[in-house]
């Protein structure tokens, strides 16, 4: 029966997750990164989370800004409370006696100020001073020592803040409990912030990079989705049955509907029509089944209004709360941070429609390409376990042309049901045209039907004419 | 030219207060924590003490405390420079006899100062 160590939260959304838990209490971490990474700030924000649940904290400074100016810096941070200065977290500094003293010297102020203080969090900021002032790796080695074990014995955590690059078999990397490193990452033109917890004795922690933000709120982080959710967070159950489409004579050509709690993948060429098509299906939401669109391309004014032009206003349903539209731009996205969005607003008001436009604003949200097959099978598996029944769309690179290129091998498989939507070159006009690729697990017509536009949405209508080569949009008419 | 003793645990502060006093021809002598400093004060019996709140070992308030329980030390003006706890040393003026809050302009505390110095009549 393996033992559960208690935990001091971080008071950091999403660093939680990242160290399975929180810091672990007594324990000594260092948190390494360079200036304005934002070590300060991650810092203050554990201390004022700490303080907020009714701890003392002291935060110890040797070298930096004047505690006036790191004040006024705070104080535009939602969490910072001058109420707690002096009173739950103090902050002093060490540094003459650093100077003066040495680093033992250092060490019994510690111990007994952070007794004194009755302290259960000490932040330690200035590790690379300690270092300058030590003699040998092993003077370095017995400060963190005699600092961590006093700690620990009062149950007190310790966070050292240093801005050094500190390496894995540095002494200090091997005295601590666990290092968090914060990196601010230039990828192509945009910076990019990432963590990584390097070492988590006591426990796991998710390893690799999980994206951050600073903002008025201090530091979030959004952990790997599919690190996160290597496993769905709940169990799947699927239902048998099916969700109207809502588009007329589509639920016809795959058997009565989509299937619950499926993912389907809608993909076509620019101006086919899925957005027309995942509006159609939107307006089947209802209190019982409440709807989400989750876009990249038009504002939801824009959609409304488009939803309108097509015959299915979708305004009634806004307003009574059954259709919710979160749109992004698609501008400098952090995937992850879209995948959390996503799936709270599911879980907000248990969504069981969802119309994604597009899984291509995932896609250039992804500062690292090779890990979206990961991405996209651990936010499919958690929609499928929520039961949500999803329609995602997918444009395809070209217009026309011999090569119809289905999205990024291995996606198409995370996928239950494949919907393609194509602009057919015929007799001189452009006919739009729908085909089932896939069902999974059940019938579908296998025949390429037109589309159009009715008055209330989209219809699909006759098979369309035998001709060759319709799925890549250049058709010819069979030979005779 | 007075007899000062400056409490005060952030380097930078302590050696800029100490360059403005001395400027103004002031002796000054620099503690990095509230028990040094009451040592320091039992040494020199200076004209005057200006403090800091928060410091490790002793904080202003318990330094002043401490200052006005001695016989030998009570009379001494004491100046609280605090960045967040003005409030407390407004709020105990038997501690404190002038309270000036984080950042302050070196005109302003010198005047703040030489108004102590010349109400207790010395130079």
């Amino acid at each position: 029966m393996s033992k559960q160590l208690p935990r001091l939260t971080t008071g950091i959304p999403g660093m939680d997750e990242v160290l399975k838990g929180g810091f672990i209490e007594g324990a000594s971490y260092i948190v390494q990164g360079q200036p304005g990474a934002g070590k300060t700030i991650f810092s203050n924000q554990v201390a004022f989370a700490a303080a907020a649940a009714g701890r003392k904290v002291l935060y110890v400074t040797l070298l930096a800004e004047t505690h006036d100016r790191l004040f006024n810096v705070l104080s535009t941070l939602d969490y910072f409370d001058r109420d707690k200065l002096g009173t739950s977290i103090v902050y002093v500094s060490v540094f003459q006696t650093l100077r003066d003293e040495g680093l033992s010297a250092v060490v019994q102020l510690l111990r007994r100020e952070t007794k004194r203080q009755d302290a259960s969090l000490l932040v330690f900021d200035g590790l690379l001073n300690a270092r300058d002032r030590a003699d040998t790796d092993l003077d370095v080695k017995t400060f963190l020592a005699e600092v961590q074990s006093q700690a620990a014995f009062v149950g007190c955590t310790v966070l050292f803040l240093t801005s050094a690059q500190l390496g894995d078999g540095s002494p200090e990397h091997t005295m601590v409990d666990g290092v968090v490193e914060l990196h601010d990452d230039l990828i192509g033109m945009r910076t990019v912030r990432q963590l990584q917890v390097r070492k988590s004795r006591g426990s796991g922690s998710l390893g690799g990079y999980h994206q951050y933000e600073i903002t008025g709120q201090g530091l979030t982080v959004y952990p790997r989705l599919e690190a996160m959710l290597a496993y769905t967070s709940i169990e799947d159950q699927p239902e048998p049955g099916r969700v109207g489409t809502h588009v007329e004579g589509l639920d016809a050509m795959i058997g009565g509907g989509l299937p619950i709690g499926s993912v389907t993948l809608l993909f076509g060429p620019s101006g086919s029509g899925k957005t027309s098509l995942g509006l159609d299906f939107l307006d089947g939401s209802s209190p019982d089944e409440p709807g989400l669109l989750f876009g990249f391309y038009e504002t939801p004014k824009r959609l409304l209004l488009k939803s309108q032009a097509l015959g299915v206003p979708l305004d009634g349903h806004v307003e009574s709360g059954s259709l919710e539209m979160i749109c992004q731009p698609m501008t400098e996205n952090l995937i992850d941070k879209l995948g959390r969005d996503l799936l709270a607003a599911v879980r907000r008001r248990g969504v069981k429609r969802l119309f994604i436009d597009g899984l291509g604003g995932f896609e250039r949200a992804a500062s690292y390409q090779p890990r979206l097959v990961e991405f996209f099978a651990a936010l499919t598996n958690e929609l499928r376990a929520l039961g949500v029944t999803t329609i995602a769309s997918w444009e395809l690179r070209d217009l026309f042309g011999p090569h119809v290129a289905a999205p990024a091998h291995e996606i198409s498989s995370l996928l239950d049901n494949l919907i393609m939507l194509r602009q057919v070159e015929l007799e001189s006009r452009y006919k739009r045209v729908i085909s089932i690729l896939k069902v999974r697990d059940g019938v579908f017509d296998p025949a390429l039907h037109e589309i159009g536009f009715g008055n209330h949405g989209l219809k699909v209508a006759l098979p369309l004419e035998p001709v060759t080569g319709a799925a890549t949009g250049l058709a010819r008419p069979l030979e005779q | 030219m007075a007899m000062i003793v400056v409490a005060e645990d952030e380097f930078l502060l302590g050696d800029m207060l100490a360059s403005i006093l001395e400027d103004e021809g002031h002796e000054v002598a620099v503690a990095a924590h509230g028990a040094a400093a009451l040592d320091l004060m039992r040494v020199h019996k200076p004209d005057l003490l200006i403090t800091d709140f928060m410091m490790p070992l002793m904080t202003g308030l318990e330094l002043a405390t401490a200052v006005r329980k001695d016989d030998a030390l009570k009379v001494i003006p004491i100046v609280l420079v605090s960045g967040a706890q003005g409030s407390i040393g407004r709020s105990h003026p038997d501690m404190f006899d002038a309270v000036l809050d984080k950042p302050y302009n070196a005109k302003q505390l010198v005047l703040a100062v030489q108004k102590l110095l010349d109400d207790r009549g010395a130079i």
